[in-house]
């Protein structure tokens, strides 16, 4: 028998969140226009807010499911090894965390109709000019690029930084926001967003100070350690459909799998695969058994994400020859998904540095 | 039963002990990467004979401790983070259980009593010139005359067999059977009449391995292990049981902590700056990858514990850590490689450049080469592991 992933976390949650992310894929290839594929996308957001998803992490006393970091990396997991292309990490985690102590948005959170994007702040910009800041009066202005958002996103949350730090939430279609909407090439709804001079109303700001800030780093860590969930789910996929590619490729009058050098490429693979499933285990244990976020552990998971992550999307994309290069199989949409998922929360010189600032003070 | 130990505990025991028992100018040979010899080594083994410590990995019956495997690792670790030597391996952990399991009552009241205090000293024949990595082609050759084999044939790469008295050694006494059936395990003294032995010289500029020739070397029948033509099956009950060796990452850490010491001493000025900051981005993937077999190793552990099968996680581990070690190493290397690259030669070894301050960097970095050749080489493991994820 070949080789079978073992779930980080598995159960009916991660089986069904695979299942939708598979049938999302399917669907997703078979359309050829951004229109379509958007709507495509909208109709599975529609299904897993009714299926309960974006209520696990919420407070029962909300209307949520009252869950565990571990429903989450259940459904993150899942998803990541259906290959769905929607933002599951900040959907179900990140901005729930945020946004805990506002119970008058929750429901139409869990609903799936308050559909919000978020903006860290150190956001990418094109201009260091672009930051996206208050002026003295009260007017937002910035630029940021290449958001990662939910499908026809009608917020967004915002942190900005700066001396003192607010977070924010403001409508999306409203003047003084301006909008590019594109798809990235995982698949997922993202956007550029413009702000030119928006007068900010008062009850937009949700919160002031270091502690938005504190908070925002934890968020940030909660989705690093989800993504690292996803994408070891999404690695552990993708190796077994090289394998089964390699079994039945023939080139030379022999399968593919034959040949000791792609054997081997194979082997390695799996072990950076399983080293990295060993540390992001480890981060996810940290997280569920102490106070606040263990953020050594999660750097490292992450930094590894971005290095065995690479390396595994890279080999997979080599076996598959020519076909690696296409868009055919959903094996390399995975290749590609795993190759997205280093930039999201922290890329891995973000979490190094952090590891090397910290390893440097205590020496 | 497990659930009574308090681990915590048991970790605090074994530091406190090996803080105050072992001596300074033992743990300094680990620190500076100073060869470890049985001069070093046996005076250490004593001590912890004495305090009923000697075989962590021993049932009680035979004067082990009887822990359980946790705490084995525990003992490991906090041996390895306190700069005490690993045990030596040869005796406690390869031959010592083989003999409890397989061997005669006569062989466990000899030889296990030795093992323990260490009085007799081990050393491993198993590889020749022509079996390596295909170990069962082996030649060497027992023919049976009465009481007595007469042995005839080479090993080679015999670590330690300069400073041990013994070679549990892996002996062709069939032709006709496959390969792997023809093979038994006899326990050789090393000053038979018959036997020589010669160095090897390694590119490290050390002594560690010799040639070991035997020519018409008598041995009792009473000194084979088990059944004739069964020794395979007992070396791979001692590969079996060395299979969580790579589960303990603290000496690989250990050394790591070290390496980034030196990186801070060797690159403090303010030229070498940006120098600095690139090797300790090396070494921060080096314990990424760490940390990762680290968290497996404990996974590994569980699973043995709770009956559940390793699968693949041994060869995971030996083939991870043994590439992430040298990676350190060759961070340490290019530290201090312009100062003291130069000044290493082989035939240095006891010359001029052998006290050059951190010339044990270099040496480390050359010796550490061997980690994904021995002990099953890193091909070796690909391809166990394709094996098992291909299905065939
Ligand atoms: C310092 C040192 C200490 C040692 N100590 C001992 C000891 O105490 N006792 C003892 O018995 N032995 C000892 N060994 C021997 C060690 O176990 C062998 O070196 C090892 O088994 C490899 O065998 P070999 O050297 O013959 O290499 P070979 O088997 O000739 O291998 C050469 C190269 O080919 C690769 N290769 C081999 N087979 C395959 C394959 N099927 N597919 C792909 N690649 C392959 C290997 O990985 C290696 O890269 C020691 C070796 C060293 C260097």
């Amino acid at each position: 028998m070949p080789f079978t992933a073992t779930p980080i976390v598995g159960g009916d949650a991660f089986d069904q969140a695979c299942r939708i992310g598979q049938e999302a894929d399917r669907q997703l290839a078979l359309i050829d226009d951004p229109a379509g594929q958007l709507a495509c996308l909208r109709r599975h957001w529609d299904s897993l807010a009714g299926l309960g998803w974006l209520a696990v992490a919420m407070p029962e006393e909300a209307g949520g499911a009252g869950g565990t970091l571990s429903d989450l990396a259940a459904l993150t997991g899942g998803a990541g090894r259906g290959g769905l292309p929607l933002p599951i990490a900040a959907a179900c985690g990140v901005i729930p965390y945020l946004l805990a102590d506002q119970p008058a948005l929750l429901p139409g959170m869990a609903e799936g109709q308050h559909r919000i994007a978020f903006i860290p702040a150190d956001a990418a910009v094109d201009e260091a000019a672009d930051v996206p800041q208050l002026t003295p009066d009260g007017k937002l202005t910035g630029a940021v690029v290449g958001i990662e958002s939910p499908p026809d996103p009608t917020h967004l949350l915002l942190v900005l930084g700066g001396a003192e730090p607010v977070l924010l939430l403001l409508p999306a279609g409203i003047p003084g926001i301006s909008a590019r909407h594109t798809l990235r090439i995982d698949g997922r709804p993202a956007a550029d967003w413009r702000f030119t001079g928006l007068a900010v109303e008062p009850g937009w700001i949700l919160g002031r100070g270091e502690a938005v800030a504190r908070r925002a780093a934890e968020a940030r860590d909660l989705g690093a350690l989800l993504t690292c969930v996803e994408a070891v789910s999404a690695a552990g996929a993708l190796l077994e459909q090289t394998i089964d590619y390699l079994l039945n490729r023939v080139q030379f009058g022999v399968p593919l799998a034959s040949h000791q050098a792609l054997r081997h490429r194979v082997a390695e693979m799996y072990v950076e695969y399983e080293n990295l499933r060993g540390l992001v285990l480890q981060a996810l244990r940290a997280a569920g058994a102490g106070e606040g976020m263990p953020w050594r552990d999660i750097a490292f998971a992450k930094l590894r994400l971005g290095e065995a992550g690479r390396f595994i999307a890279q080999s997979s994309i080599q076996c598959h020859g020519g076909m690696g290069m296409t868009e055919a199989l959903p094996a390399i949409r995975l290749a590609r998904r795993i190759m997205m998922a280093e930039f999201e929360f922290g890329d891995r010189t973000f979490h190094a540095q952090r590891l090397l600032d910290a390893a440097r003070r205590a020496a | 039963m497990s659930a009574a130990i308090d681990y915590d505990a048991f970790r605090a025991e074994v530091r406190a002990f090996a803080e105050t028992r072992c001596p300074p100018e033992i743990r300094a040979v680990v620190a500076t990467y100073r060869k470890l010899s049985r001069k070093v080594w046996y005076p250490w083994q004593r001590i912890l004979f004495e305090h009923g410590w000697g075989a962590p990995g021993w049932p009680k019956r035979y004067g082990g401790t009887g822990w359980d495997l946790k705490q084995r690792h525990i003992f490991d670790e906090v041996m390895a983070e306190c700069d005490c030597p690993p045990q030596y391996h040869h005796g406690l952990r390869h031959i010592g259980p083989v003999i409890i399991e397989y061997g005669s009552e006569e062989q466990k009241q000899r030889f296990l009593p030795g093992i323990l205090s260490g009085e007799d000293w081990w050393c491993q024949g198993y590889s020749e010139p022509g079996a390596g990595s295909d170990l069962a082609s082996l030649r060497t050759a027992a023919r049976r005359e009465g009481d007595e084999y007469v042995v005839e044939g080479q090993k080679t790469w015999t670590s330690h067999a300069h400073e041990a008295d013994w070679m549990y050694t892996l002996v062709r006494t069939s032709k006709e059977a496959k390969k792997q059936q023809g093979i038994s395990l006899l326990l050789i003294p090393l000053n038979a009449p018959g036997i020589s032995i010669r160095p090897i010289r390694t590119i490290d500029g050390w002594h560690h391995v010799n040639e070991v020739f035997l020519d018409n070397v008598r041995v009792p029948v009473a000194n084979r292990v088990g059944e004739e033509g069964s020794g395979w099956t007992y070396g791979k009950f001692l590969l079996e049981r060395e299979r969580l060796g790579g589960a303990n990452v603290a000496p690989a850490l250990r050394n790591l902590e070290r390496t980034r010491e030196l990186l801070a001493r060797e690159l403090g000025g303010e030229a070498q700056r940006l120098k600095r900051a690139m090797l300790e981005e090396r070494l921060l993937l080096a314990e990424a990858e760490l940390r990762g077999a680290q968290a497996l190793g404990q996974e590994a552990i569980a699973a043995v514990m709770e009956g559940r099968p390793l699968g693949l996680l041994p060869s995971v581990l030996k083939l991870g850590t043994s590439v992430t070690f040298q990676h350190v190493a060759e961070v340490a290397l290019d530290a201090v490689g312009e100062r003291l690259a130069p000044r290493f030669r082989p035939t240095d070894a006891a010359g001029p450049n052998a006290e050059a301050p951190g010339i044990e960097w270099v040496q480390n970095y050359m010796y550490s080469r061997v980690r994904t050749i021995y002990g099953g080489s890193s091909e070796v493991q690909k391809n166990v592991i394709a094996k098992q994820l291909f299905g065939s």
